[in-house]
């Protein structure tokens, strides 16, 4: 027995997953069905499946500013920012050990970075400002010519900030050195166009744009080798051997077309309730701290603190509320981690505990931010200590 | 749906706490699911009976079943400093602790107390074989599983808060009403019965993580008998308790019991089991579950989980230390340990016990 959610349960976890769009799943159907054919098939069931593929691929090339044969689908964002990552080091690995990153990038850069290293690779953290921005002058300082990739995130999925991808990349380029970003947190959130900043490899994933969970996808632009994570078929080119996913495949194109068609209008919307949501947060509740404020922001996060009441707690009294947020990183128990972007920027352990995240998306209204709004200092008033029964 | 009082209670994934839940349930209360997450799930742990990660999940699928909501707390740091830390310092003060006593006190009886308040919770739960009569702590009604023992160090003002829905159950009970609830991802589990932190039963190696390899604690040191001679060597006195009779030199012409332990001089020293008997017993952290005693109440008292209850008087009461003389003696009285004071069924306080005496102290001289 699911426990029943509340019909007025609001959803504040968008850079968490979000739903999949109705849109999204009728152009996927079809390949749970009838067209259930393998692409590599030769006869008509495979032909069909082959074509639906190639055809998504070149919508989602065409959302990025990308050719069709720079695109390459994988299981999501982890896997294509393994693929990014250690591909690219390790088929540059012999002229050039060294990877520049940043502190704040998601575990799936960070994590496979250390592998690299424990492969014999340099690892190369630049500096990050208090307000999350990765500081340029430091990966100018890193990356030279012993450097194999730069790999900076495009947003933070903690906190929001947009870095200077353009610059860090021209930097990059400058250094011979290949430019990584993961823009999961970016894709349909910013304007994200391989024909005009020039990175060289980037990756996005569905969950967060409206298609499903298991697909996501990486370009890859001509010239740049990597050498593959998976043995096997010759599927992709051989970048990434396997049957491919192909209703998923279909569902993230549809998905990607959505996002970038609607993505002025939708976050100009999402802009004004996250500006809402967070000015009457800080009108009622003045020592609450939001992380990154000084700094160009996506849309649709909103990180804060509010000092002495710890994350879990918030969370758990706006979930008992009905409000779905997210607090620091979530590890494999379901409990709260320290933030390790908090941590890099430099915020006091207590207040990085006290963390949490908002994310905005599809389902957020008006009506959603000014219930929160409402209810996030009662909350936090309850939290310090008011008497059982006050509010 | 009018719901009842709100009540937050702790899962541990175990039987015992989610029949406590599916009670709560029953009985109409607005229950919210809690696993605590208190130490970090090292790959070098090997999956425990209790606190584990797919204990944590078991957790979570429960309260699924019940269709009550749950939330994983990380109360790492306070536990880590609370339980974890003194654990660890007594043992090396030659002292045998009680972590779950201290895990009571502090980490789900106070800390997640303070959960509660946040979400409005007017109750705590949780699964122990204890129960609350009229605000008073009593004895769980299955002797064979009462926990009372451990819970003496709670706050008094906890008590009219506290549901300890199983307390009135037998385990054999608990299991039943598992199984009817269809709750069978749990209802057969085997019971813990280490210390959560502790990998394999062996404390050492917490002591040995914390304090280093070569600890005083864990050093070889000799064995004495009570008159001072060396009759051995042992390899750390940690791994020794006051009673203990396992790992101690042979050759003596009576069985041969851990009296007494010396940090100072790292000696473990041995008698026969006339040396291990205590008269008198003094304890520190003294609480109070009940209404203040003085000097000549007359009480039982437990000085280790499952022991027999024995007569007892207070004689001194002086801040939070209290000095009691037994009505006949008591074996292995061991720092560390707790002593819990008992009218029957019901808890009156308890302590950390400091020290046995040897012979029955005489009644103080009342001030003139």
């Amino acid at each position: 027995m699911p426990q029943t959610r509340a019909p007025d349960a609001i959803y504040l976890d968008h850079a968490a997953t979000t739903p999949v769009r109705a849109e999204v799943l009728d152009a996927m159907l079809p390949f749970l069905g009838a067209r259930f054919g393998n692409p590599s098939s030769t006869h008509r069931w495979g032909r069909e499946a082959r074509v639906a593929l190639d055809e998504a691929r070149e919508r989602v090339a065409a959302t990025l500013g990308a050719h069709t044969d720079e695109i390459c689908f994988t299981s999501g964002g982890t896997e294509a920012d393994n693929l990014a990552v250690l591909g690219t080091w390790r088929a540059r690995r012999a002229a050039r050990p060294a990877i520049v990153t940043s502190p704040v990038e998601h575990k799936a850069v960070l994590e496979t970075v250390h592998q690299a290293a424990r492969e014999g690779g340099e690892e190369r953290c630049c500096r990050i400002t208090g307000e999350g921005q990765v500081d340029v002058a430091s990966v100018d300082a890193l990356a030279d010519e012993r450097t194999a990739l730069v790999s900076v995130m495009w947003v933070n999925n903690e906190i929001g900030t947009i870095q200077d991808v353009p610059r860090i990349a021209a930097i990059a380029k400058e250094r011979g050195a290949v430019m990584h970003t993961d823009a999961v947190q970016a894709f349909g959130k910013i304007e994200v166009d391989v024909g005009r900043v020039p990175v060289d490899v980037l990756t996005i994933s569905g969950h967060k744009i409206g298609a499903p969970k298991g697909i996501g996808a990486i370009f890859i632009r001509r010239g740049v080798t990597i050498e593959p994570l998976f043995h096997g078929g010759t599927q992709d080119r051989g970048r990434r051997p396997g049957t491919e996913n192909v209703a998923a495949a279909v569902g993230l194109a549809r998905a990607a077309e959505l996002a970038v068609a609607q993505r002025e209008r939708e976050s100009a919307r999402l802009r004004v309730l996250r500006d809402e949501l967070e000015a009457a947060i800080l009108g009622a509740v003045p020592d609450a701290v939001v992380h990154g404020r000084g700094a160009p922001r996506a849309a649709h996060i909103l990180s804060l603190s509010v000092p002495g009441v710890d994350g879990e707690t918030m969370l758990m009294a706006l979930d008992l509320q009905g409000v779905a947020c997210s607090a620091g990183s979530a590890c494999q128990s379901g409990s709260v981690t320290p933030s390790h972007v908090l941590a890099a920027m430099g915020v006091r352990p207590d207040l990085a505990s006290s963390s949490v995240r908002m994310s905005l998306g599809s389902l957020t209204t008006p009506e959603c931010v000014r219930r929160v709004a409402a209810l996030f200092p009662a909350l936090v008033r309850k939290a310090r200590g008011a008497p059982v029964g006050a509010a | 749906m009018n719901r009842g009082p709100r009540v937050l209670v702790a899962m541990s994934g175990g039987v015992d706490s989610s029949v406590a839940a599916a009670l709560l349930v029953e009985q109409g209360y607005d229950v919210v699911g809690a696993t605590m997450k208190l130490f970090c799930h090292d790959a070098a742990l090997p999956d425990r009976p209790c606190c584990s990660l797919d204990s944590v999940n078991d957790a979570r699928r429960v309260c699924d079943h019940l269709g009550i909501p749950h939330y994983v707390l990380n109360m790492e740091s306070a536990f880590g400093r609370d339980v974890v830390d003194d654990f660890v310092a007594e043992y090396a003060r030659g002292r045998t602790p009680i972590p779950c006593v201290r895990c009571n006190t502090f980490t789900k009886f106070r800390d997640l107390v303070r959960k509660a308040d946040a979400i409005d919770a007017a109750f705590v739960a949780t699964g122990h074989y204890a129960r609350v009569v009229e605000g008073m702590l009593h004895r769980g009604l299955d002797p064979a599983k009462d926990q009372s023992y451990f819970l003496w160090g709670i706050d008094r003002a906890v008590l009219s808060r506290l549901l300890l829905p199983v307390g009135a159950l037998t385990k054999a009970e608990t299991r039943a009403r598992a199984r009817a609830l269809g709750l069978r991802v749990v209802a057969d589990k085997v019971e813990s019965q280490d210390i959560c932190f502790v990998p394999d039963g062996d404390h050492a190696k917490v002591i040995a993580a914390r304090l280093g390899a070569d600890a005083p604690a864990l050093a070889r040191g000799p064995f004495l008998t009570v008159d001072g001679s060396v009759v051995g060597e042992h390899h750390g006195f940690a791994r020794y308790t006051v009673g203990q009779r396992k790992g101690l030199p042979g050759g003596f012409a009576e069985p041969m019991y851990v009296v007494g332990i010396r940090p100072e001089s790292r000696a473990v020293v041995i008698g026969p089991r006339s040396e291990l008997l205590g008269r008198g017993v003094v304890a520190r952290e003294l609480r109070w579950l009940v209404e203040p005693l003085g000097a000549g109440a007359r009480v039982e008292v437990q000085v280790r989980h499952r022991a027999t209850p024995a007569a007892a008087e207070v004689l001194r009461v002086d801040g939070d230390a209290i000095e009691l003389a037994l009505d006949e003696p008591v074996a292995a009285i061991a720092p560390g340990q707790s002593l819990v004071l008992y009218d029957g069924d019901r808890v009156l306080g308890g302590g950390v016990i400091e020290q046995s005496r040897p012979a029955r102290p005489s009644l103080p001289v009342l001030a003139a």
